[in-house]
Parts: C-alpha cells; sequence; structure tokens
C-alpha cells in the first residue's frame, strides 16, 4: 500500500490501474472459489475474475467524466491530475484490500458452506475494503482542500455518484458467487432488473398496511 | 469545430467569463459555435437517453432513439428560440444595460454549460438504461439529471450576469478594501501564491459582494419563464424514452401537463 507513486505522471495512474485491476481480479477468483470449496463449478472463478474489476473499474470510467466536467465548473481544473490519482489510488486501495482479506472469505467458505452467509460475508469485505479506501482518499485530499475548500464538496459527490452507480454494478453484475447446483453463468437468467426499483418496491409493500 | 471545442473548454474552465475579460469587453462566446458544440453535446446524451428503447424492456422501436437523438438538443434550442423575446424585453424594462448580442451569448453560455453536464452524465444514464427494467426509474432518473444540469447552468447564468452587471457599471468598481481582503480564507490566499487563478470558476462569485437585487430580480423572472416554458416543451416533444407499452410516435397527443406526468411516475415507482 505504501510502494503506490505518489507522482501524477501517466505512467503513474497507469500503474494504479494495473494494480486495481490485477487484485480485483484476484479476489474474484477467490470469490468465485466457493463453487470448487462447497461443491458447486469452477467457472464462477473465472468469471469472478472479470466481474470484480469490471464492478471497480467501469464504476470508476462511468462516474469520472461528469465528475470531471463539475470540477472545471467550480474552478478545480488545475488540480485534475492530483484528483484522478487521489481517486484511482483509492480504486487500487479497495483493490489490495481485497485481496488481503481473501485468506479470510477463503477461510470462510472452508468452514462454512451456507450459500447465503457467503454472500453475507463477501459484502462485508467489499465493506471493510472502501472504508479501508477512505484513508488514503481523504489523505490525499487534505491538501486539495486546503487549497480550495470546494474540493471537499467534490469528494463528497464523488462518493454519492460513486456509490450511485457501483451499486446497480453490483447489482447487474449478479452471480459473484455461484448458488451450489445452479449451472454456471455469466449473468443471471431472470431479467435484469434496477436495485434501486426493488429497494423502493420493498418499501413500499413494508410501509402498506 | 476543434476551435469552438476548445472555446467551450474556456467557457467551462471561467476564462471567457471571468471578471477581467468581462471587464475588457472581451465576452466573446461565438453564438453560432457554440450552439453547434451544445447541439452535439445534447445529441450524445439523447443517444444515451434513448438506448433504453433498444432494450427488452423498452418500446424496442428503433426509430426512438434517433428522434430522441434530434429532441434533446431540439428542446433546449426551442426552449431559447419562444423565450428569448420576451426576457431580452423583461431585461430592458428592469433597467439592465445589456445589448441583444451579449444577452444572447449569456444564454448560448449558460446552455453550453447545461448540455456540456448534461452529456457528460450520459455515460450513467446509459448504463442505467440497459440494466433497468423500470420505465418509471428511468424517467425520474432523467429528469433528475436534466434538473441537475440545468441547475449548473442557472449557476453559470446567475454569476455571468452579475458579473456583467457589476463591470456595466459607469464608475470603474471599487477595488476591494484590505477588509474584504480580509474576509478571504487562507486556503485561497494559500491558492494564490502558487498559482495564477487556482479558482477561477465560471458559477462561483468572483469576489465577495453580493449579487444586486436588481440581477436577482431578472434572474428569478429568466428562470421562471425559462422552467415553465422548457418543461412544457418537454412535454409537447415527448415521448424521449418511449414507453413500452405505447408505438413509436413523433409526438404525442396533447393533453397533461410535465408535473402531473413527473408525479404519476413517482407513484409507479413505489409500486401503486
Amino acid at each position: 500500500m505504501l510502494a503506490i507513486p505518489d507522482n501524477f505522471t501517466a505512467r503513474g495512474l497507469i500503474y494504479l490501474a494495473l494494480v486495481a485491476t490485477l487484485c480485483a481480479m484476484a479476489y474474484g477468483v477467490a470469490m468465485g472459489s466457493y463453487g470448487l470449496i462447497a461443491g458447486g463449478v469452477w467457472q464462477q472463478m473465472l468469471y469472478g475474475a472479470i466481474k470484480v474489476p469490471v464492478l471497480l473499474l467501469v464504476t470508476f470510467a462511468l462516474t469520472l467524466p461528469s465528475f470531471l466536467v463539475v470540477n472545471t465548473l467550480l474552478g478545480l481544473r488545475g488540480d485534475l491530475k492530483e484528483v484522478i490519482s487521489a481517486l484511482l489510488t483509492a480504486q487500487a486501495v479497495v483493490a489490495i484490500a481485497l485481496v488481503s482479506l481473501a485468506p479470510l472469505t477463503l477461510f470462510w467458505y472452508a468452514s462454512f458452506r451456507d450459500y447465503n452467509n457467503a454472500i453475507l460475508f463477501n459484502g462485508v469485505m467489499f465493506a471493510l475494503a472502501s472504508t479501508g479506501a477512505q484513508r488514503p482518499l481523504r489523505e490525499r485530499y487534505r491538501s486539495l482542500v486546503k487549497r480550495n475548500p470546494r474540493h471537499g464538496t467534490m469528494l463528497k459527490v464523488w462518493l454519492v455518484a460513486y456509490a450511485f452507480v457501483g451499486i446497480q454494478m453490483g447489482w447487474v453484475l449478479r452471480p459473484f458467487i455461484g448458488k451450489p447446483g445452479a449451472p454456471a453463468q455469466f449473468f443471471r437468467d431472470e431479467k435484469w432488473d434496477n436495485a434501486y426499483v426493488i429497494v423502493a418496491r420493498m418499501i413500499w409493500n413494508a410501509i402498506q398496511p | 469545430m476543434l476551435g469552438y471545442v476548445r472555446h467551450l473548454d474556456r467557457i467551462l474552465r471561467g476564462e471567457a467569463t471571468s471578471f477581467d475579460a468581462i471587464r475588457e469587453n472581451r465576452f466573446d462566446i461565438p453564438i453560432v459555435g457554440i450552439s453547434f458544440v451544445l447541439t452535439i453535446l445534447g445529441m450524445i446524451y439523447g443517444l444515451c437517453m434513448g438506448t433504453f428503447s433498444l432494450t427488452a424492456h423498452g418500446s424496442k422501436e428503433g426509430m426512438q432513439i434517433l428522434a430522441t437523438t434530434v429532441k434533446v438538443p431540439a428542446l433546449f434550442l426551442l426552449t431559447l428560440i419562444v423565450t428569448f423575446p420576451s426576457l431580452y424585453v423583461f431585461n430592458s424594462l428592469f433597467g439592465s444595460r445589456l445589448n441583444l448580442p451579449t444577452m444572447l451569448r449569456l444564454m448560448i453560455g449558460s446552455l453550453a454549460v447545461a448540455m456540456a453536464v448534461l452529456s457528460s452524465i450520459g455515460p450513467i444514464v446509459a448504463f442505467f438504461s440497459v440494466s433497468s427494467t423500470s420505465y418509471a426509474f428511468m424517467v425520474l432518473l432523467n429528469v433528475v439529471v436534466f434538473a441537475l444540469s440545468g441547475f449548473l447552468g442557472l449557476g453559470f447564468l446567475l454569476q455571468t450576469l452579475h458579473r456583467l452587471t457589476i463591470a456595466d457599471l459607469p464608475a470603474p468598481p471599487p477595488l476591494p478594501p484590505p477588509v474584504a481582503e480580509a474576509q478571504h480564507t487562507d486556503a485561497e490566499l494559500l491558492g494564490t501564491t502558487t498559482e495564477p487563478s487556482p479558482s477561477l470558476s465560471p458559477i462561483a462569485l468572483p469576489d465577495r459582494r453580493r449579487v444586486s437585487a436588481g440581477v436577482w430580480l431578472i434572474f428569478r423572472v429568466w428562470v421562471i419563464v425559462f422552467g415553465l416554458v422548457g418543461s412544457q416543451m418537454a412535454w409537447v416533444l415527448r415521448p424521449f424514452i418511449g414507453s413500452p407499452d405505447k408505438e413509436f410516435t413523433w409526438f404525442r397527443p396533447t393533453g397533461g401537463s410535465f408535473f402531473e406526468a413527473v408525479a404519476g411516475h413517482v407513484q409507479r415507482l413505489f409500486g401503486a
């Protein structure tokens, strides 16, 4: 984590993206190994190696354009390289943290075979990794905020926008783990749906008499 | 073309509408060129917005995406054409000294900012379009995205109007006294020493002087007129997304209003 370069060159950014991709792939394999351990299918490891990097980096790529335009409008274009570097660092740190948590995931799979618990455990791992990445992100943003307080607002905007896209991305890319007994599949057969619509319906059903 | 894109970039960075540029009469947004660029940007968003019609849960009408691509820029340009005469007259009545070309530049600049934001959110909308099954969600997401970009466009409008009004005062505007200087945060002062113009923003105030009451009044009238005409124009030009259970038409029969429809979709999203 400490080896991440602090420079803002194109090479540095590519390096960060590469680290994020490779680590995310590694965690994807670990995540998909549930099939192998709990008596499912091995293909999910392969899919996981594709899906976890896609989850992190495609969400990043979709959210970035609007973020950059709004940054420019707020007069923060001068700090662009530092901003992108800070955000990519956060991506890389999430992925590195996930890799470091992978042995725990494997251990969990080996000790508890329940599918729903496996999902829950992975959710906790992602939450932990994301929380861990907040620290370097905020550290890098601190000097930016000192230069211009508007960076602080933009950091919040980024986190909200990234979560908004990321939640739907995670929903679309299911299954990550692979239900035992179900055939290996890249996407669920059931129709894609919107995570937010489902939540809205659940809330509506809960508050209805 | 590339020159105009560069000019759009100058608008977004705030160089085109910086206080110095305006005071030196260099408020020179090329009207035709920027209109062209903002049309392209609107078309990019239209393409993203229309993708829902191609999915299994959309209207599955191939023409819809083409129609939406044309309609998004048309929505903004037609609203501008319809409202511009009355806005200009209002403006003169309230005693503003802005001339016709300046006002047109101001409006085109604001639309360009809104379109730049809109098209930059396009990829997110396209992603939700292909991965959602709920038509109501897509309608509401698009309404929110349009509102966000409109909001930033209005920020540009207000600040540029403010700067134009200050620069237009007969006496040169008094330089900020040292007292005002002290109000600046340390961070801002720190910034000025490290970089030439660290926070040159087209939507933030150039200094701590308050926006005058006259500017606020004109701005409010513009927002109300432009907002009401714009939302009704969107209603007249619908369908943009394409209801899954209706056939493709270029225009739907008149009736109803924008606000009723949004309220209806909120109810539908929650399954009622």
